[in-house]
């Protein structure tokens, strides 16, 4: 049998078409890995100033008479946008700065406005709005972002006595709970304003911004389900919990160590998603090897050179079934060093020191996850969607002896999965659960996650995918073993 | 043979299903216990189909890797038999048929069979390839000690090298025999003779067959011929020639066949 399977490998490793392959994919990751850096690189928050837009705004400004009733929303509309862009446009290269002009001058430039040019004009409140904005714009100039820091932790703080008050005036049950999920979020605020302060967050739009908000508004969702009584949760509603807890749990571990755990332009990033993003490649040429192994021997008429050597049609077959086994190892093998070697020169090797972070629901903390393990796990997770694939692929060509459609449908099988567990899930559709595309991929299971559907467990997911395996290997031997070889 | 050829090869070799009879191979079942008994059978079955991809020594090495102790040097020892030393690094895509012929004979035989089972050998061949093919199979037959089953329709072929013929005619064995007996058995005693003036010769003798004027047929035992001679010397007949009319596979075919070859 070793000797079969040897010489399955050579005729694989002899021929042109497995290195042209991988030469394509390793061209494809690299293409891709470009993408993504070209991508983050083009990605800026920074102010984007066009001077054609000031200008369509100034002449239609200039069209507009404030003396004229009908004209006076738009006119202060447009005048506050453009005194704003003129601000911002002297800001532009910080971004602290130009956050905190878009959230808080930003509405006082337009209450200025109301007074000066709106129905109820006031001088002294214009007057008083402006010494505001100074007093902000000094903070700015002085590069004082902890003053809005701590200006929202004190606006959190009061928000949180007057709700309190509120909530001692008053007995209704149903108000109460309200305030109560009121207070919580408010705490929120103030927990995010200390935690800015503490880790020295200035505002922005970096990840750690983006974390700050992810936190808040994660943790308003915990809330919120946190407070549904006189009922259970719905199935997707828990996942959705299950996912706000986690997201929360990752931007806090995020704001704390202010480690970039989700950059996306990094090795470990890439490899962290590595089966959602370059699956495809690996699985065509798997599909490619498993559909033409057997079929093409027939094509060609060799398979009458293999048939009278003294071994029985079972073990060919199952020599090129576990040849098509180590092909799918090699295959996996080579396509991650692969995007190692072109991530690591193109973003740097550095980032394979950084965790893969989970949240564990089982035990309800945030586990942190050496890279290669974390991938090594997927990778086996991935597996039986991966030989399923294989197996249809080998087996379709096997009884037919049509490498064409055995790869087609294949293809369409693993491209088309997405969609029917989606509707199944969608529809919930309970007896399909026992469907193989719901139960292929099993990291849906990794780290006590809820799996696609209520009542699946690990257990009957590797089952349901062995009996598949077995409906389809169980014919393909006995055809195999039965099959007369006609004219070639 | 006529029809089925490639058939009953493909059930001899366990490539199609047998519905009835058996085919035993050096004392085994080929149904029953079919890894005995192949193992000591090289086959080309239709075409030569090799990996194209691979070089010939590639592809030798390959079927070698499938069988027990077949060293390096008997693969070089098969590769010269075959007369192809010179071409065995080239790409199999590159040969000529004769030569991918030659390199199914050399993978056939790496192992030393005791059976040799050839479909049509010499199709396809240029008749300097044909010779070759010959005086290679003659070698094999003689130096391996190997039995060799050929099919073919190329009766002149089979009568050159062969000394076994089974003949099948619609499915069916219609005689097995060796050539010569077959060829005897169909051998009706026919004496050619040439002489000056066959007319002459049907008045002394009586009953001929004319073929010209100067030749005529006589059904008659080879112990008569000396008897015929004295009586056309003694008439004054010059005689040129007396030669036995040789019967050929073809005919003795013909004969068993009935003439009706394709159904």
């Amino acid at each position: 049998m070793s000797r079969l399977i040897k010489n399955e490998l050579i005729k694989i490793f002899k021929k042109k078409t497995i290195y042209i392959t991988m030469l394509l994919v390793f061209l494809l990751i690299i293409f891709m890995n470009i993408i993504i850096k070209a991508s983050s690189n083009s990605y800026s928050s920074a102010y984007m100033y066009s001077e054609s837009y000031m200008n369509s705004l100034k002449e239609e400004l200039s069209e507009l008479n404030p003396e004229n009733p009908s004209d006076i929303t738009l006119y202060i509309n447009l005048k506050s946008e453009i005194e704003l862009n003129e601000l911002m446009y002297k800001y532009k290269d910080s971004e602290w700065k130009l956050s905190v002009i878009n959230e808080r001058i930003a509405p006082y430039i337009t209450e200025k406005n109301n007074y000066m040019y709106g129905e109820s004009k006031d001088e002294n409140q214009v007057t008083k709005i402006n010494n505001k904005i100074d007093e902000l714009m000094t903070k700015i100039n002085d590069d004082d972002w902890e003053y809005f820091a701590k200006e929202d932790l004190e606006n959190a703080n009061k928000t949180i006595e007057d709700l309190n008050f509120k909530k001692s005036q008053t007995v209704d049950s149903e108000v109460l709970k309200s305030l109560n999920s009121e207070i919580e979020n408010a705490k929120i605020d103030k927990e995010i304003a200390s935690l800015r302060l503490e880790k020295k967050i200035p505002y922005g739009s970096d990840y750690l911004n983006t974390a700050i908000m992810t936190y808040k508004s994660s943790s308003s969702t915990i809330i919120e389900y946190d407070n549904v009584e006189n009922r259970e949760l719905e199935y997707e509603e828990q996942k959705q919990y299950n996912k706000a807890l986690e997201n929360r749990e990752e931007s806090k571990y995020i704001i704390q160590t202010g480690i970039d755990v989700n950059k996306i332009d990094s090795l470990k990033f890439i490899l962290q998603n590595f089966y959602s993003q370059f699956g495809i490649f690996l699985i065509v040429v798997i599909i490619m090897i498993a559909g033409t192994i057997v079929s093409e021997e027939f094509n060609k008429g060799t398979i009458k050179l293999l048939l009278v050597k003294p071994y029985t049609r079972n073990k060919i077959l199952a020599s090129k079934f576990i040849t098509t086994l180590i092909i799918i190892a090699f295959v996996i093998i080579t396509t991650i060093i692969m995007q190692i070697l072109a991530g690591g020169i193109l973003f740097g090797f550095d980032s394979l020191n950084l965790p893969v972070i989970a949240y564990n629901f089982n035990t309800n903390v945030l586990q942190e996850i050496n890279i290669f393990a974390y991938l090594g796990m997927q990778t086996l997770m991935q597996l039986p969607m991966i030989i399923l694939l294989a197996t249809l692929a080998f087996a379709i060509s096997t009884i037919f002896s049509n490498s064409a459609i055995a790869i087609t449908i294949s293809l369409l099988g693993y491209m088309s999965s997405a969609i029917i567990n989606q509707l199944i899930i969608g529809y919930n559709i309970s007896f399909m659960k026992y469907f193989v595309t719901m139960n292929w991929d099993l990291s849906q299971y990794l780290f006590g996650s809820l799996p696609n559907m209520q009542g699946m467990n690990m257990l009957m997911s590797i089952i349901t995918c062995i009996i598949y395996l077995a409906i389809m290997l169980i014919p393909t031997f006995i055809i195999f073993k039965k099959r007369n070889i006609k004219n070639i | 043979m006529v029809h089925g050829k490639t058939t009953t090869i493909k059930l001899i070799l366990g490539l199609q299903n047998i519905t009835s009879g058996t085919v035993v191979i050096n004392g085994y079942n080929i149904e029953k216990d079919f890894t005995n008994a192949i193992k000591k059978v090289g086959a080309i079955v239709e075409n030569p189909d090799m990996y194209m991809y691979l070089s010939g020594y590639d592809n030798l090495k390959l079927v070698a890797n499938l069988y027990e102790n077949i060293s390096d040097e008997r693969i070089l020892e098969v590769v010269k038999l075959v007369k192809l030393e010179n071409r065995i690094k080239d790409k199999v895509s590159k040969y000529s048929l004769g030569m991918r012929q030659r390199l199914g004979i050399a993978q056939a035989i790496l192992h030393k069979p005791n059976l040799l089972i050839l479909d049509e050998p010499t199709n396809g061949l240029d008749p300097e390839g044909i010779k070759e093919m010959r005086e290679l199979l003659i070698t094999l037959a003689k130096k391996e000690k190997m039995g060799i089953l050929i099919s073919s329709h190329n009766l002149a072929e089979l009568d050159n090298f062969c000394n076994k013929v089974c003949i099948i005619k619609n499915g069916m064995i219609i005689e097995t025999s060796e050539i010569s007996k077959i060829k005897k058995e169909t051998n009706k005693d026919i004496e050619i003779f040439e002489v000056d003036d066959v007319n002459l010769a049907k008045k002394v003798i009586g009953e001929i067959e004319v073929i010209d004027s100067n030749k005529f047929k006589l059904n008659i035992s080879k112990e008569k011929v000396p008897d015929i001679i004295n009586d056309l010397v003694n008439n004054g007949i010059k005689i040129y020639e007396v030669k036995q009319e040789v019967n050929t596979l073809e005919d003795a075919f013909f004969e068993k066949t009935g003439g009706n070859v394709i159904e």
